[in-house]
C-alpha cells in the first residue's frame, strides 16, 4: 500500500492546532478538529479591490519595478492639469510623500520604492528632464539624449532603460547606467500608448497605438528589438498597463479602438498571450502598472469620463490550507 | 446575460476581494455604478456586504449618463491645447449599460 512515509519520507504531523510557518505541499492531522489538513497553492488570477489613491489621476507613473506592497506612484494629470502628488503604498493603503519639485505628467517612473528615477513628461511635446527618489526627498537627475512624453521604462535607479515616446513616432531607447544615458537598439514600431516590461537588458512592450490600437509584442535583449509572433488578443493602447518580466507578465485595461477603457486582462507565459476569463472591476487606460506576474497593482487611469482613485490588485497564486476529506 | 446594478462606494481594500472575484465579475462605472450577473447568489450578497444599493437598469443608466454628460461639459471647457494633446483624454462617449 503506498503511504505519504513512501511517499515523502515523513510522517504525518499530529498536532493540536495548525503549524504556524506552513509550506506549500505539507500535510498534517489536526487533532483539535480531526482534520486531515493541506497546504497548497491555488490558481486565482483574479483581481481585489486595494486602497484608493488620495489623489484621483492618470497618466501617471508607476514603478515598474516596484511591488505589489511596496509601490510607489507620482505625476499624473487631474482635471485641473498636470500634478505634483507623490504617494506610496504598502499593500493596504496609500500614504502621500514628499511631492515633486513640480507638476508633471505623462513621466515615466522606474525603480524601486525606495530608489527611483523617472523621466520625461509633460509640457507637451515632452522634455528630456529627469528626476531622482532617494526614498525620502526628490532631486534633479542627469537629463536623457532626447525628450520624451508618455515614455516606458523598465530597470532601476542604476540601470535603467527608457523608450517610446507619445510624440512619435519616436522609436528611440536610451539606457541609464547610473551615471549617463546611451542610446542604444531602436523599437521596430513606435511605442505610443504601449506598456512594457522586464528589466535593462530583457525587456518587452506590448499593445500601443492610439487609433488604430496594436497587438504587437517585441523584446529587447539588451542590444536590440525583436517583434514575436505572439500578439494580444485584444488590441489596445493609450495607454494600456503592465508589469512582470520579459517571460512572464501581464497586460491589462488600456482603450480599445474607440477610446474605450477596457478591464481585459492578459497573461504572457514567454511565447503566447492568454486572456483571464475575468478583467478590472474599473475599466481604465493610463494608470500605473507595477509588481509581478502573480501579484500586481493597478493605480489611477481614466474610465471613460474622469480620473480614478480606485487601486486594484492582481492575485495570481495564493497559498490555501484546505481539509482533506477521508473516505 | 442578464445583469443587476447597484450604487456603492468603493471604500478600498476588501471592497472587491479575490474570493468575490474569482466566483463572479463586478464592473464598475462611473456615478459608483456595479454591475453584476443577476442571477447568482453570492454576487447578490456581495451588495449587501458593501451596503450597496439595488438600481434598475434605468436607474443606473441615468446615473452614468449624468457622471458622462458632466465629463463632456467639463472636456468642452478645456483649452483647444490641452484638448490636442496626444492621450491626455478624448471628449468622453456615452456609456451604455447591457
Amino acid at each position: 500500500m503506498t503511504t505519504y512515509y513512501g511517499l515523502y519520507g515523513q510522517k504525518v504531523q499530529y498536532l493540536a492546532s495548525d503549524p504556524t510557518d506552513v509550506q506549500t505541499g505539507q500535510v498534517w492531522y489536526n487533532s483539535t478538529s480531526a482534520t486531515l489538513k493541506v497546504r497548497q497553492d491555488v490558481t486565482t488570477n483574479s483581481w481585489g479591490s486595494g486602497g484608493n489613491l488620495n489623489t484621483a489621476r492618470y497618466f501617471n507613473a508607476g514603478m515598474g519595478a516596484g511591488t505589489q506592497t511596496a509601490a510607489l506612484v507620482f505625476g499624473g494629470f487631474t482635471t485641473g492639469g498636470s500634478q505634483s502628488a507623490s504617494e506610496k503604498y504598502d499593500g493596504t493603503s496609500w500614504t502621500n510623500t514628499p511631492s515633486l519639485p513640480s507638476a508633471v505628467a505623462a513621466i515615466t517612473g522606474f525603480g524601486t520604492q525606495t530608489a527611483a528615477l523617472g523621466a520625461g513628461g509633460t509640457p507637451a511635446p515632452g522634455t528630456a528632464n529627469v528626476l531622482s527618489w532617494n526614498g525620502s526627498a526628490w532631486s534633479a537627475g542627469t537629463s536623457m539624449g532626447t525628450a520624451k512624453y508618455g515614455a516606458l521604462s523598465e530597470g532601476t535607479q542604476t540601470a535603467g532603460l527608457v523608450f517610446g515616446n507619445v510624440y512619435g513616432p519616436d522609436t528611440v531607447a536610451e539606457k541609464w547606467d547610473g551615471t549617463s544615458w546611451t542610446t542604444t537598439g531602436s523599437l521596430n514600431t513606435n511605442a505610443t500608448g504601449a506598456a512594457s516590461s522586464g528589466t535593462q537588458t530583457a525587456a518587452l512592450i506590448f499593445g500601443g497605438g492610439g487609433p488604430p490600437m496594436l497587438n504587437r509584442t517585441e523584446s529587447f535583449n539588451g542590444t536590440s528589438w525583436t517583434t514575436l509572433p505572439g500578439t494580444l488578443n485584444t488590441s489596445r493602447g493609450a495607454s494600456l498597463m503592465g508589469c512582470g518580466t520579459q517571460t512572464s507578465a501581464l497586460a491589462f485595461g488600456g482603450d480599445t479602438n474607440t477610446f474605450t477603457a477596457t478591464a481585459a486582462t492578459e497573461i504572457w507565459n514567454g511565447s503566447t498571450w492568454t486572456s483571464n476569463p475575468t478583467g478590472l472591476s474599473t475599466p481604465r487606460s493610463r494608470g500605473g502598472g507595477n509588481g509581478t506576474q502573480t501579484a500586481a497593482l493597478a493605480s489611477g487611469g481614466f474610465n471613460n469620463t474622469t480620473q480614478v482613485n480606485a487601486t486594484e490588485e492582481w492575485s495570481g497564486i495564493v497559498a490555501t490550507t484546505k481539509t482533506v476529506t477521508v473516505t | 446575460m442578464a445583469y443587476k446594478y447597484c450604487v456603492a462606494e468603493c471604500w478600498g481594500k476588501g471592497f472587491i476581494t479575490h474570493d468575490d472575484a474569482s466566483k463572479y465579475q463586478v464592473s464598475g462605472f462611473p456615478g459608483n455604478v456595479w454591475q453584476i450577473p443577476a442571477n447568482n447568489q453570492d454576487a447578490n450578497l456581495w451588495v449587501n456586504k458593501v451596503a450597496g444599493s439595488f438600481k434598475t437598469k434605468a436607474e443606473a443608466q441615468a446615473i452614468v449618463d449624468v457622471e458622462v454628460t458632466a465629463a463632456q461639459a467639463a472636456w468642452d471647457a478645456l483649452p483647444d491645447e490641452q484638448k490636442q494633446q496626444p492621450f491626455n483624454r478624448q471628449r468622453p462617449t456615452a456609456i451604455v449599460l447591457e
